[in-house]
Parts: C-alpha cells; sequence; structure tokens
C-alpha cells in the first residue's frame, strides 16, 4: 500500500467515526429513569411496585432544616424559602407548617361545608348554632379574638380553621413563629416535595439546584444553614460524589495508559493508532444502542466504556507480534483466529444480557456486542495497512526470554487446579450464608450519619415512611376515593392504638362526589336556617344580622357541584391530591403514605377487606424483584456459557485445546467467588458483569498463550502482549477498586482479581504438558 | 420619712421617669394577680366580661387563667399560645399570627421584669401624670402590629398597674383591671367611658 492510499484510509476511516460520532452526539437522548435497570414486571403486583418505587410521595420528599443562631431568622427565612419553592415549578408542594386562612382562594371558601365532615355529625340546626356561637363569645375575650374575629361573621363554626387543621399532619413539629420547628427550637423544618420523581435523578439535580438558590435568594442571615435530606437528596449527593470518583480515576487512567504504551511500544503513532478501533467501538455501540432503543442510559454509557476497553487490547496483540520484514496484513492472518475466538466468545456472554428482561441490561449488551465487534473487525481490516514498520521485536527481549524460561520451568499441578475448583465449589454450596445481595441501596450506600440525621427529621416531622405505601386501585377517581375513605376509620384506630404514628389519604383533602353530595344535602334551606339562626342567637350578645354572609354562604353551597379531581386546578388543594391520586392509562390509582409504622401486619389485616388495596412492601418487594431478576440473568448466562463453550470448541476442535482454554478463567472466576464469600461480600448485579468481563479477558489470554503454543519467539510476543494487555486492564480496575463507592469498587476488585488470576493460570495452564520440552 | 420623699419627688408635677416606674412595678416570679377583662366588640351589642387570675410563673411562662363564666386556660410560653377550654381541645397558635398579643406580652413582661429595653423594642413609650397616678401609652412600632393595635395604655397608681386597654385600629377594645377580684368591684354597666374614668381615678384600692 502506498503513503497515499494509507494516508487516504487513515482519512477515511477518521473521517467516518467523526462523521458517525456527529450524528451519534446530535442525535442521542441520554436516559436518566433508573427504573431501566430494574425487570419489567410480569405480575399485577409488581407493576405497582416498579410504578410507585420513586413515584410514591415518600420518595420525592424533601425533609429540609434551616438552621443558625437565631431562629426568627431561620422562621422568615423558612417562609420567603417555602414561597420561593412553591413558585419555582421544581416542588409541587411545600409545607413549613403555616396554615395561612386568607391563602384558601375564594372560590373554594363556600365548599367547606362539603368538605368539612362537621355535617357527619351534626346538623346546622338551633342546638348546634347556639353551641357554636357560646364558644365563639369564648373566643371573642380569649387571646385569639385578634385573628378569629374578622372570620366570625362569614364562618361562625370556624368551619374554615377545622378543614386547615384536618389538612395538617396528625403529628406535626411544634410551631414558632408559626412554623415547623425541632423540639430544641434551634431548627425551622420543612418538606417540599418534588415534581420530579424519585427514580429521575436528572430531575432530582434540578430540584436540588433549584432549592439552593432559592434559600441563596432567601435567606436572611449570612449564618443560616440549610440542609436537605431524603431519596432524592442522597441519589444527588452519591451520583456527584461517583462523578466526582470516576473523573479522578479515569484522568490517572488515561495518564498511566498512555505511558504504559508508550513504554511498551516506544512509538507515538502506534499510540494513537491503538486508540482507533478502540473510539471505532464506543462510537458505533452507540448508535447501535441508539437505533435500536431510542436513547441510551447514563449507565449504560458509563458501564458500557468500563466494558469495552477490553477492545484496547486487540490492537495491542497486534502491535506486539510485530517485527521487522513482517507486514502487519501478514500477521494479521495468523491471528485472526484466535482474536476471532475472542471476539465471538466474549460477545456470546455479554448477548446474555440481551434476554435478561431488564431494559438497561439490554442496552449495555447491544453497545458491548457492536463495540467488541467493531473493535475486532476493524483490527483485522483497516488497522494492519497503517501499522508503521517495527524497528523492534518483543521477541528480542532477554527479560522476556527469561521470564518465559523461568515460567515454563514452574511446575504445573493440575491436580492442584481440580482440587481447588472443588474445594471451592463445595465451600459455596454448603456455606450457610447467602451469596446474593438482594438490597440495591448497598451499592450507593448513604453515609450512616446522615440516615440517622434522615430518620430524625422524618420522625420530627411525621413524614412518611419510604418503605410502606397503601396502594388503591379503581377504575376511576371516585370509587379510589370512595376506598380511601373507607379506609380513614380502620387507620385511625390503628393510630389510637399506637400501631401508627400517622397516615395521609387523598380523600381527607377531596372526599368522594358521594360524600360531598351528602353533606350538602344536609344543608337546611334559607328559611330553615335563618329561624335556627334566630333561636341560637336568642340572648347572646351578638348584633343582630351580623351573619348575614353566613347565611350567604350556606346558600350559595347547597347548589355547589360537588368538586372533582379536574376542578382542583390552580389551588392549594391541586398540590396536595395529584400527588395522592394519579390517572393512569386506563385506571386510576390513590396512595395512602404511612407514617411510623409499627405492625405492619396488623394493617394488612386492616386493608384486607376492601378490594383494590394493596400493602406495598417497597423494600422487599425490591429484594424479591432482584432475586427474580438475577434467577433470570443467571439462567441466560448459563446458555451463553454453554454457547461459548461450543463457540471455543468450534475454533479450536480439540477438547484437550478447549479444557486447556477454558481452564484458568473458570478456576478464576470460582477462586473469586469464593474469596469474596469468605471476605463477607455479598454478589450484587455488577459482580456478575465483572465476572462476565473477567472471564473474557481470562479467555483472550488463554487463547493466545495456547496460540503461541511451541513457537519461542511467539510465545515471547504473546507473553508481550499479555503483559501489556494485563497490565492496562488491572491499571484501570484496580483504580476503580480504590473508589469508596461499594458500587465502582465491586466492579474494580472482581476484575482486577480476574485479571491477575486469569493471567498466572493462562500461564501455568494453557500450554500442553509436553511444550516443556520444546522450550529452551 | 416624709420629707425625705418630699426631697426625692419634684415639686412641680413633670411626668414621671420611666426608669424609676419600671423599678417600683417590678414583680419577682412567681407572682398572681386577680383580673376582669372587658371586651368591646363590633360584633356584639354588649360587652362581655370574665374574671380570674393571671400568673407570672418561674419558668418564664404566663398564664391567664379564666375561672368566670367559664374556666379556660390560656398558656403563653416563649412564641407558642395555647387556649384550653373545658372539654374541647386546645387551640394552638404563635404570636406571630397574634401580634396584638405579642404587643401586649412585651408589655406585661417588661413590666412584670422592669425591662424597658424590652418594651422599646416594640413600643414608641410616653409616660404622663404623677408618680402617684400615672400613665403609661404604648404606641406600636413595627407597621404589622400597628395593622392589628392602635396603642396600649396602662394606668396605675404607685407601684401598681391598675389597668391595661387595648385599643384597636376598628374600634374594638379590650380593657383588663388588675387585682379587681369580680365585675362587681368596676363601675355598672361597664361603659367605656365610665371603665376608663375609673382606671384614671385617683380613688380606689
Amino acid at each position: 500500500m502506498t503513503p497515499a492510499r494509507k494516508g487516504l484510509l487513515l482519512v477515511t476511516w477518521i473521517a467516518t467515526v467523526a462523521l458517525l460520532g456527529w450524528v451519534v452526539n446530535r442525535d442521542l437522548v441520554i436516559g436518566s429513569d433508573l427504573r431501566l435497570f430494574m425487570p419489567s414486571p410480569r405480575t399485577q403486583q409488581e407493576r405497582l411496585i416498579l410504578e410507585e418505587i420513586g413515584e410514591g410521595p415518600a420518595s420525592r420528599m424533601l425533609l429540609l432544616a434551616i438552621s443558625g443562631p437565631d431562629p426568627q431568622a431561620a422562621a422568615e427565612t423558612s417562609r420567603a424559602l417555602a414561597a420561593a419553592l412553591r413558585s419555582s415549578g421544581e416542588f409541587r408542594l411545600v409545607a413549613n407548617g403555616e396554615s395561612n386562612l386568607d391563602s384558601i382562594p375564594e372560590s373554594l371558601l363556600a365548599y367547606r361545608y362539603l368538605l368539612s365532615p362537621t355535617l357527619d355529625h351534626t346538623m346546622l340546626d338551633a342546638g348546634y348554632l347556639r353551641a357554636q356561637l357560646e364558644e365563639r363569645l369564648r373566643d371573642l375575650s380569649s387571646p385569639a379574638a385578634g385573628f378569629l374575629e374578622p372570620w366570625l361573621p362569614r364562618d361562625p363554626t370556624l368551619e374554615l380553621l377545622k378543614l386547615a387543621d384536618s389538612w395538617l399532619p396528625a403529628r406535626q413539629p411544634q410551631l414558632m413563629y408559626d412554623v415547623w420547628f425541632d423540639p430544641a427550637g434551634t431548627e425551622a423544618l420543612l418538606v417540599a416535595e418534588t415534581r420530579a420523581p424519585g427514580f429521575d435523578p436528572r430531575g432530582q439535580r434540578r430540584a436540588a439546584d433549584e432549592l439552593q438558590r432559592a434559600f441563596e435568594a432567601s435567606r436572611t442571615d449570612s449564618r443560616l444553614r440549610l440542609e436537605a435530606s431524603g431519596p432524592g437528596a442522597f441519589s444527588v449527593l452519591m451520583q456527584a460524589r461517583m462523578q466526582e470518583e470516576v473523573q479522578w480515576i479515569g484522568t490517572v487512567d488515561a495518564i498511566g495508559i498512555v505511558l504504559l504504551l508508550l513504554v511498551a511500544y516506544r512509538s507515538l503513532p502506534v499510540l494513537v493508532l491503538g486508540l482507533l478501533p478502540l473510539v471505532s467501538a464506543g462510537v458505533a455501540g452507540l448508535a447501535a444502542v441508539g437505533t435500536i432503543f431510542g436513547q441510551v442510559h447514563g449507565i449504560t454509557l458509563a458501564f458500557g466504556f468500563t466494558l469495552i476497553g477490553v477492545a484496547q487490547d486487540y490492537p495491542i496483540h497486534l502491535f506486539s507480534h510485530q517485527h521487522r520484514g513482517l507486514d502487519a496484513r501478514t500477521s494479521v492472518r495468523a491471528l485472526w483466529p484466535t482474536l476471532a475466538t475472542g471476539v465471538a466468545s466474549t460477545c456470546v456472554a455479554y448477548l446474555a444480557f440481551l434476554f435478561s428482561g431488564v431494559g438497561g441490561l439490554a442496552q449495555l449488551s447491544v453497545f458491548t456486542v457492536t463495540g467488541l465487534a467493531v473493535a475486532g473487525l476493524t483490527t483485522r481490516f483497516l488497522l494492519p495497512p497503517l501499522v508503521p514498520d517495527s524497528g523492534r521485536d518483543a521477541a528480542d527481549s532477554a527479560v522476556l526470554g527469561r521470564l518465559w524460561h523461568s515460567i515454563a520451568g514452574l511446575p504445573r499441578p493440575l491436580w492442584l487446579g481440580v482440587a481447588i475448583a472443588g474445594a471451592c465449589t463445595g465451600y459455596l454450596a454448603l456455606s450457610p450464608r447467602p451469596l446474593w445481595e438482594n438490597n440495591l441501596g448497598a451499592l450507593t450506600p448513604v453515609p450512616r450519619a446522615l440516615l440517622e440525621r434522615d430518620s430524625a427529621l422524618r420522625k420530627e416531622l411525621g413524614a412518611p415512611d419510604i418503605r410502606h405505601l397503601l396502594v388503591i386501585e379503581g377504575a376511576d377517581a371516585q370509587s379510589v376515593l370512595e376506598k380511601a375513605e373507607a379506609l380513614e376509620p380502620g387507620l385511625q384506630s390503628m393510630v389510637t392504638r399506637g400501631e401508627l404514628g400517622g397516615f395521609d389519604d387523598p380523600a381527607r383533602y377531596l372526599p368522594p362526589k358521594s360524600t360531598q353530595e351528602r353533606r350538602r344535602a344536609a344543608l337546611p334551606e334559607p328559611g330553615a336556617l335563618e329561624s335556627a339562626l334566630a333561636e341560637a342567637l336568642g340572648t347572646t350578645p351578638f348584633k343582630p344580622g351580623v351573619f348575614a354572609p353566613f347565611l350567604a354562604d350556606v346558600e350559595r353551597a347547597r347548589h355547589l357541584a360537588a368538586l372533582g379531581p379536574s376542578d382542583l386546578a390552580g389551588t392549594p388543594l391541586e398540590t396536595r391530591v395529584e400527588s395522592m391520586l394519579l390517572e393512569r392509562d386506563d385506571h386510576w390509582t390513590g396512595l395512602i403514605t404511612l407514617a411510623g409504622l409499627s405492625n405492619p401486619a396488623a394493617l394488612a389485616q386492616t386493608v384486607a377487606g376492601t378490594p383494590g388495596v394493596t400493602l406495598l412492601d417497597l423494600k422487599q418487594a425490591s429484594e424479591d424483584l432482584v432475586a427474580h431478576q438475577r434467577e433470570r440473568i443467571l439462567w441466560c448466562l448459563a446458555i451463553s456459557a454453554v454457547l461459548l463453550v461450543i463457540v471455543v470448541f468450534v475454533a479450536l476442535r480439540d477438547a484437550s485445546r478447549v479444557r486447556r482454554v477454558l481452564a484458568p478463567m473458570v478456576l478464576t472466576n470460582l477462586v473469586i467467588v469464593a474469596l469474596f464469600h469468605a471476605a463477607g461480600i455479598s454478589l450484587s448485579l455488577f459482580h456478575l458483569i465483572a465476572l462476565v468481563l473477567a472471564a473474557g479477558l481470562g479467555l483472550d489470554y488463554a487463547l493466545f498463550f495456547e496460540h503461541a503454543a511451541d513457537d519461542p519467539a511467539e510465545q515471547r510476543r504473546t507473553l508481550h502482549a499479555v503483559i501489556v494487555c494485563s497490565l492496562s486492564t488491572f491499571l484501570v480496575f484496580a483504580l476503580l477498586g480504590l473508589s469508596t463507592m461499594p458500587v465502582l469498587r465491586a466492579i474494580g476488585i472482581t476484575v482486577a482479581a480476574g485479571v491477575v488470576g486469569n493471567f498466572v493460570l493462562a500461564l501455568l495452564l494453557t500450554r500442553p504438558r509436553d511444550a516443556k520440552t520444546h522450550g529452551r | 420619712m416624709i420629707a425625705l420623699t418630699l426631697a426625692a419627688t419634684p415639686l412641680h408635677a413633670a411626668d414621671p421617669d420611666l426608669d424609676t416606674l419600671l423599678a417600683r412595678l417590678a414583680r419577682p416570679a412567681p407572682d398572681s394577680t386577680s383580673f376582669v377583662e372587658i371586651r368591646y366588640s363590633s360584633l356584639l351589642d354588649k360587652p362581655i366580661l370574665v374574671s380570674g387570675h393571671l400568673e407570672h410563673q418561674a419558668d418564664g411562662a404566663l398564664v391567664r387563667r379564666v375561672e368566670s363564666p367559664y374556666q379556660e386556660v390560656t398558656v403563653l410560653q416563649g412564641e407558642n399560645v395555647s387556649v384550653e377550654r373545658a372539654g374541647s381541645k386546645p387551640r394552638q397558635f404563635s404570636l406571630d399570627r397574634a401580634p396584638e398579643l405579642r404587643g401586649t406580652l412585651a408589655s406585661f413582661g417588661a413590666l412584670l421584669k422592669g425591662d424597658r429595653p424590652m418594651l422599646e423594642q416594640y413600643f414608641a413609650v410616653t409616660v404622663s401624670g404623677s408618680d402617684a397616678l400615672w400613665e403609661i401609652t404604648l404606641a406600636p412600632r413595627n407597621q404589622k402590629l400597628k395593622r392589628r393595635l392602635s396603642n396600649i395604655v396602662v394606668d396605675g397608681a404607685g407601684d401598681r398597674p391598675r389597668c391595661f386597654t387595648l385599643h384597636e385600629p376598628d374600634g374594638d377594645e379590650s380593657l383588663m383591671a388588675l387585682g379587681v377580684d369580680g365585675p362587681g368591684d368596676l363601675p355598672a354597666p361597664p361603659e367605656r367611658q365610665a371603665l376608663e374614668a375609673w382606671c384614671t381615678a385617683s380613688t380606689g384600692h
């Protein structure tokens, strides 16, 4: 190939990758819905769980504490912050204890008789009015007179106050300066519900930024501090920490690998060429995922690039086998069967995830398989013509020669391998401890101090538990509200018995229309009310005619249509109801949040009588889901393991060669799993993916060692290649293993251990026994 | 003794000195005094009267105990107010909700403790009358308080306050006579002018 044609090839290649990259970058939608990494639901119950994880009010809720030396400043900031958050659009419900009667819009005032339960127990008759007027007289000479007096002509039964009180949490923190405070009176407390669901990290990030901005704008004292707690705040915190770690690890990795490649090949063009298959792989993988799925998840993106990092190995094998006088195009033909076997078998392993039933893993699978295939093919067909003639030959290295010689001299006790495999299998089979980690939260654990703080705040604020939730399903909003209302007495008696701290249900804010209509029917006609009022006023000192606005309001209420969910738009009730009463495709769902549930069994019994009501234990349910999911993935992996053996068998066509190639990888994975178990590490999905990655690497090493079989020069070149490959991989993953994030650490340690185990075992186990006699 | 008193009292009737007055009025907690409160409201065609005891407890809480014609206990502790009436659930609210109450409370507390800075934090204070028969007028400083309260007038004689009168902008009024056991000790019928005259009269106890 002439230099001109080489140049043309290189330019065409780079231009194609760049063009595809530009298109991908233009069209790529990066998703962040964490549910993509959860299994697709199979049962009604699982569907509910997936809808409620992150969708329920509890997981959207942020608990806020404003602390500072001056409680009054904290209270003022609490009020300003609440107002700013309410108008920001990122939050749909902000509560800080303020209950301002003036904030109830005029349009809802007349509805008070339909919304309040007063008319369920009593009539607006002379007796009741008389008793109420007596109370109002006492109110007028009490210190509460100042703020009650303006309302009395319109509302002598204080219905509005009863409503406002009933909308407050059952157990609320103490009020100071009219806002919630902790018992010590030093921190103003607020609850804010984000519009973004809990499983949407990007939405949570926006909400967190908005919160910070609003706080900066509304603080009245620079010494005030804002603390936010809750699932959303934690996920934002953890994500930021993860990004930070990934960034520095990535930087160190890049420097390390560039140095390694420079030392190994002493050539800048080689370094640059070596990156081309990897970059092509990434762009092709993204294009494939984008075409098939329409979008790519952020986790697929981050994780997928880690997985296809293996593609860096392919050009390394080619480079290490270069020597004077050898055209790379010739050498690649010799390497190709081995390389192709490695690529194909690794792809087969990753294909397992395509059928895992988990959307995110399917994306990951498509990304990795496409990426690795493209890296393999470009290394085979595009790279060789471009590789410059090398003046150096790895086989000339005396160091490598001595190293190979001493390795060849090592004893290879095959029985020991069998014994170790047997011991590991036996240990794992007999250990009573569970092998797997079902708790997803264990992978991105929130620091203990923050969790303790969260549970203290939650208790203080009477905020709902994240774990338990009652879900009501119905064909329409009214049937859901009716069921919610029917559940109230049972729940209330649990609260009385101390089995439940409190609950919140949509019917508390919006009673079903049937109830509203019953109350409306109980409202007296104008004549009847007027005479009842006249009788009640009797000898009281109230001026005659003072309650005319009351008579007018009741009359108006008698002609109101009952309020439905759609009538609440623009009222404070809208925000309360919309988070607990949701319309989904063809049905309605009502959520009852629970606080301080101490007896779930009793609750399950309480709701058992109402059809269409489910008590969800999100923790238990999500753990079950994870277990089911893993079972399915393990089956897929088992099938792909069989396929992998078939691929290797087809390539090598010799049972003993197949055994020698597969032995290091099987043994390494067994030892790693056994060691992890012994160290008390429970395996997660991420360990599983990492083990597949390690197995793929091990297979490559073994294939190449096996390929080099008898030729001493080839053996040294292979040794060179595998050392460079394994060192670079080890560097990347050992650094990842230093991370403080368990999910990164899990992947890092697993793969790093896999690299070491596979490298050593491939050296020891792969060559046929008689190869020793041919060595120098 | 008489000579000493004469020497300390300016001969011409200048307004009494606020610091001196406050020092004389201060009462160490715990302390209890009987009261009759008369409330005039635009909603009512005659005033309502309640009587009971005001207590200043050692922990700083102010308790207003209504004993007649019904039982009701109001506790003002820090920023919080709770009103509890026999047979119903306590009503709680904060002083921010009832600015006029914050004013009353501040004036009460300041008088009980002789705390002039606290008084002046909320009110512009003017004193008139003589040492023997004085009147303190408290005009609110901030807008929020002004919307609910025109002023508080405290009338007293010697070292004893007699009446606390709250004037509200809408003409409503609340008058609290201290050291009075029941409505029988007050002019009847309890009309405003008669009561105000009683508060500022030199005779009494």
